[in-house]
């Protein structure tokens, strides 16, 4: 029992990443692969960011009757990571729609199925 | 939506104190939360949300796709050029102490002008991307 309970937040983050990855493979619309992708990619946000928490620690800001804050290397970590998701999402897109243009579809059976018929 | 008043009178209501915000979360990031990532997205946010309201031909005056890539690079050349300045002071590669007169002082120049760089950047590359997609689907 302790160890679901005292580490719910793994639990969590393994159903939500679960979740999304099922997204990826099941889904045959190409925007909501993209978008099982974005969910999995939070659920690494989630873990790394749980894991920087401190047990009743403060928010990382100098304050002068503060003495325990959460670790904040954790969180700039994660701002990159947030920032690299950006960036990836928008180049997933980009290739969505050009295979857009080029097939006419985003359904990934139909653009097997024109590759095979070729 | 061009016809769409409400939305007009409050998107225009609401883009300057979008900006303001952007601007304190800029500019406090060195004290509290905030930074140049959070207030490059805020900032950028404000123009799409014009760009969504009065169109994309309008926010593309304000800010043509010429300026944006110039300050997109301008970003990352204050980024790097903070570092080589340091270098330059005689400290190490992005060693802020060395700016100021003083170690702390150095520390505050240094994250205020490096934290600019990255919103300037992350602003630009923003709208780079949703003009970009804006412009894709249009007839030519």
């Amino acid at each position: 029992m302790e160890l679901i309970i005292g580490h719910y937040n793994y639990w969590l983050v393994i159903i939500i990443m679960m979740a999304g990855f099922y997204t990826v493979i099941s889904q045959g619309n190409l925007i909501k692969k993209i978008a099982g992708l974005n969910v999995f990619q939070v659920s690494v946000f989630m873990l790394y960011i749980s894991i920087g928490n401190v047990k009743d620690g403060a928010a990382p800001i100098i304050e002068p009757t503060v003495e325990l804050y959460s670790n904040p290397l954790p969180h700039v970590l994660i701002l990159t990571a947030i920032v690299v998701g950006v960036a990836t999402t928008a180049l997933g897109l980009a290739l969505v729609v050009r295979i857009k243009e080029a097939y006419g579809t985003i359904e990934e059976d139909d653009i097997h199925n024109q590759d095979h018929s070729l | 939506m061009k016809h769409n008043l409400i939305l007009r009178v409050i998107s225009k209501f609401m883009i300057p104190l979008i900006f303001l915000f952007a601007l304190y979360v800029q500019f406090h990031g060195d004290f509290g939360p905030g930074g140049g990532f959070q207030a490059g997205v805020i900032f950028s946010a404000g123009i799409i949300l014009y760009a969504l309201v009065f169109g994309t031909e309008l926010a593309q005056k304000i800010i043509p796709p010429r300026v944006l890539h110039f300050l997109a690079s301008l970003g990352v050349l204050i980024y790097a050029g903070t570092g080589v300045a340091s270098l330059i002071l005689g400290g190490k590669y992005l060693e802020y102490g060395v700016l100021g007169s003083n170690q702390v002082a150095g520390q505050h120049l240094g994250i205020l002008v490096i934290e600019l760089g990255v919103g300037i950047t992350v602003m630009s590359v923003m709208l780079i991307i949703f003009f970009t997609f804006a412009e894709r689907g249009r007839p030519e």
